[in-house]
C-alpha cells in the first residue's frame, strides 16, 4: 500500500517518505527538519497501528500542523469515529482509486481541485 | 448486520469487483472470470484472520504467475521487474483489503490479523470449515477468494 501512495502523492509533486509502521514514522518526523504537509497512514500496521500513529502524533505539538487521512479497510462508522476521534482529518477507505485519493487531498485543500483531470 | 449472517459469494465477488477496478484491471480489459475452483500448482496464498466475535479466516489464493501480474498492476511496473518482496507485499495487501471489507458485514466486535503469506504453499486452517469461495481465473491463472470460519464461532468461554 505505501507504494501505491508513494506513487500517487509522487504524481502529484509532493516529496514522499514512507515508514513501515506507525513506530517508525514517528521515528522518521523526529529526525526531520520540516514536518511534512500531510500523513497516510495505514490502520492495519505491525508495532504500531494507525489509530496509535495518529494519537501519538496529535499528541506532539510540532505535528500539529501535519494533516492526517487515515487509510483503511474500516468502513464501519464507529472505526471511522475512532479516526476522527483520535485527530485525523480525513479516511479513505480502501480499494480507492487514486481519483478517489487525489479526490479527499483537493477537499481538504493539499491540491488543486481538479487535479484529477 | 446480525451475528447470524454469514457472508456469501456474492459478497465476495462485490469486493472482488472493487479491487480490479480500482488496482487489477482499472481500465476494464483484464476482468476476473469466475469458474470452477482449482488449486494452482504452484502457488501463493495469503490470509487474514478474523478473531474477537466471528473467529475465522479470509484466504487468497493464486498462481505465482498471477501473483506476479498483480504485483505489476498494483505497483505499476512491468512483470519482469516484480520481485519476491513485491509479490509478498500486494498478495498480503490483498488479503487485508477484502478481509477488511468482509469484516464490515460481521460483527462490530470482530478484528482483522495483519496478513501472512505462503509462497509456493496453501494455508491450512485446521478446524475450520470453508464458508464460500469465489473461484476462477484471472489471465488465464487460477485465483480464489474464500472464507472459513471456525468451527466453535459464536461460543463464548469466560
Amino acid at each position: 500500500m505505501r507504494l501505491i501512495l508513494r506513487r500517487i502523492v509522487g504524481q502529484l509533486g509532493f516529496e514522499v517518505s514512507d515508514a513501515e509502521d506507525g513506530r517508525a514514522a514517528l521515528d522518521l518526523l523526529a529526525g526531520m527538519e520540516t514536518v511534512p504537509n500531510l500523513a497516510l497512514v495505514d490502520w492495519n500496521m505491525p508495532n504500531m497501528n494507525g489509530l496509535e500513529f495518529v494519537t501519538a502524533a496529535r499528541e506532539d505539538p510540532r505535528l500539529r500542523e501535519m494533516t492526517l487521512v487515515m487509510v483503511t479497510t474500516e468502513s464501519e462508522q464507529s472505526h471511522i469515529v475512532r479516526a476522527l476521534a483520535a485527530g485525523a482529518h480525513e479516511y479513505v477507505i480502501k480499494p480507492f482509486t487514486s481519483e478517489a485519493m487525489i479526490e479527499k487531498l483537493a477537499l481538504l485543500g493539499l491540491v488543486p481541485t481538479g487535479a484529477n483531470t | 448486520m446480525s451475528e447470524n449472517v454469514t457472508p456469501t459469494v456474492d459478497d465476495l465477488r462485490e469486493i472482488a469487483d472493487q479491487v480490479w477496478s480500482a488496482y487489477l484491471d482499472p481500465e476494464g480489459i483484464r476482468p476476473f472470470q469466475q469458474g470452477e475452483s482449482h488449486e494452482p500448482a504452484k502457488g501463493v496464498s495469503a490470509s487474514v484472520s478474523l478473531t474477537g466475535a466471528w473467529h475465522g479466516h479470509v484466504l487468497v489464493t493464486c498462481s505465482s504467475e498471477a501473483a506476479r501480474h498483480a504485483a505489476a498492476a498494483f505497483l505499476a511496473m512491468e512483470t519482469e521487474e516484480v520481485s519476491d518482496e513485491d509479490m509478498t507485499d500486494v498478495m498480503g495487501e490483498l488479503a487485508n483489503i477484502v478481509g477488511g471489507n468482509v469484516k464490515s458485514m460481521l460483527p462490530p466486535a470482530t478484528l482483522v490479523s495483519l496478513p501472512h503469506v505462503v509462497n509456493g504453499a496453501s494455508n491450512r486452517f485446521p478446524t475450520t470449515r470453508q464458508i464460500c469461495e469465489l473461484a476462477g481465473t484471472w489471465l488465464d491463472e487460477p485465483f480464489s477468494i474464500s472464507m472459513w470460519q471456525g468451527r466453535d464461532a459464536g461460543v463464548v468461554a469466560a
